[in-house]
């Protein structure tokens, strides 16, 4: 699979007058990008614009030449989020019908969605999940339920916005383990620096503004260091 | 979360959604036409024996999905021991109870996403009228989906609220309840987007 290209063409964000994200433009074509931030940068309103779940106030994001605000179709083949908290992803009680949503979505036929579905299954070593209750399973469980539906899909781009809070350390490493060998482009929305420093490219954003854009090795310890010097809450 | 389906294949699970939802309005319907104490019990019976012929554990989980009627039951009943009409309040409650039970029954055995199908089909003729079938019924999906998702988080928010008060916290959690509901609503409107679900 190669990078599609993700173009973030002079966005610019804001509610009732107060901006969250200050006018940005990006051209990203990396394999493994970070965007790190303190809370309430603004990195998950980024990551939903990525999506085109909201709309920005100005500009457009561009996956792979569809604008994926207006164009919803085609922009759900193209790009997958996971959120922090699988409990707001998950609509359906079981594995299968969870999985199966987005493939119906895309206009698949039953029959075809199930055979998908249960490829899937096969693939991630998970071949009895079809029928299991949401319910039955563990966070970390719930949160590959999510990754599985949105891989299904056959996204090129996959934004994780910090999927990985609130997991052990053991949880956070399978998941890792399924995450690192996609061929997709992963966004990572994070304020952990060790991921920051995998990746190919790193985008430090405060307060709806691009502080820094560069290599790990570049920002991470400015990143670091500003963190450490900061004490307000 | 998600409490309403029971996660053990029973025999009701391969009976077709539609045929299941189309006996459940039927029966439901008739039940008002109960004028009769023995007769409502009777009908709450079998529909119990039904529960009970399907496994312990279906009629345990079916029980208490049933918890949430017992104040209206409670009210039911008081009134009209208050107001002497005994076998009325027998008539009702055990309408009540049954109906309820039956359609709980029928949501434990239901794949939601047949459900779906079904209200769809049910719904399409709306679409002359401008509204889109796919959103009532997903609109419904999310309500069966999210009710004991709620009542999970009435139930932390009253827990937090007593552990720093020596009150009980009642109608005081209704407000916080439904800010932290419309912010979960928000979280779910995306992720349904984000997979194609809603379309504005």
């Amino acid at each position: 699979m190669t990078n599609a290209p993700i173009s973030i063409d002079s966005i610019r964000y804001e509610i009732g007058g107060t901006s969250i994200l200050n006018t940005m433009s990006l051209d990203i074509t990396e394999h493994r990008i970070a965007i790190i931030g303190r809370n309430g940068s603004g990195k998950s309103t980024l990551a939903r614009i990525l999506c085109g779940l909201i709309q920005p106030t100005q500009g457009r994001v561009n996956i792979d030449q569809i604008d994926v605000y207006r164009d919803r179709k085609a922009a759900i083949s193209r790009v997958g989020i996971l959120f922090q908290n699988p409990d707001h992803q998950i609509i359906f009680p079981t594995v299968g019908e969870e999985m199966a949503f987005g493939l119906r979505q895309l206009g698949q036929s039953k029959a075809d969605v199930e055979n998908h579905v249960h490829q899937m299954l096969r693939q991630f070593g998970k071949p009895d999940w079809y029928d299991r209750a949401i319910v039955t399973l563990s966070q970390g469980q719930r949160q590959l339920v999510c990754l599985m539906a949105v891989l299904a899909m056959g996204p090129k781009v996959l934004v994780l916005d910090e999927p990985f809070s609130g997991l052990d350390i053991p949880t956070t490493r399978t998941l890792s383990a399924y995450l690192d060998p996609l061929p997709q482009t992963i966004l990572h929305i994070t304020h952990d620096p060790k991921i920051a420093l995998t990746c190919d490219r790193v985008i430090w954003i405060e307060t709806g503004t691009i502080v820094q854009d560069g290599t790990p090795n570049d920002v991470v310890p400015a990143f670091l260091n500003a963190m450490n010097t900061a004490v307000d809450l | 979360m998600l409490s309403l389906t029971h996660p053990r294949k029973t025999p009701l699970h391969s009976v077709p959604a539609s045929y299941k939802l189309l006996f459940l309005c039927v029966a439901a319907t008739a039940m008002f036409a109960i004028s009769t104490a023995p007769v409502a019990i009777s009908v709450l019976l079998v529909v119990m024996a039904a529960y009970l012929m399907l496994g312990w554990d279906v009629a345990k989980r079916g029980a208490s999905a049933s918890r949430g009627l017992w104040p209206f039951v409670a009210v039911i009943a008081i009134w009209h021991a208050h107001s002497g009409d005994y076998e009325q309040g027998i008539v009702i409650t055990a309408r009540l109870l049954a109906a309820v039970s039956l359609s709980n029954l029928v949501t434990m055995t239901t794949r939601l996403q047949d459900m779906i199908d079904c209200l769809s089909t049910v719904a399409r003729p709306l679409r002359h009228v401008g509204i889109s079938p796919k959103s009532i019924a997903i609109a419904i999906a999310l309500v069966v989906r999210f009710i004991p998702e709620f009542l999970d988080r009435a139930e932390r928010l009253s827990l937090a609220y007593r552990a720093r008060s020596g009150r009980r916290a009642s109608w005081r959690i209704i407000l916080p309840l439904v800010f932290s509901a419309l912010d979960d609503a928000e979280a779910v409107a995306n992720a349904l987007r984000a997979r194609g679900g809603i379309e504005r």
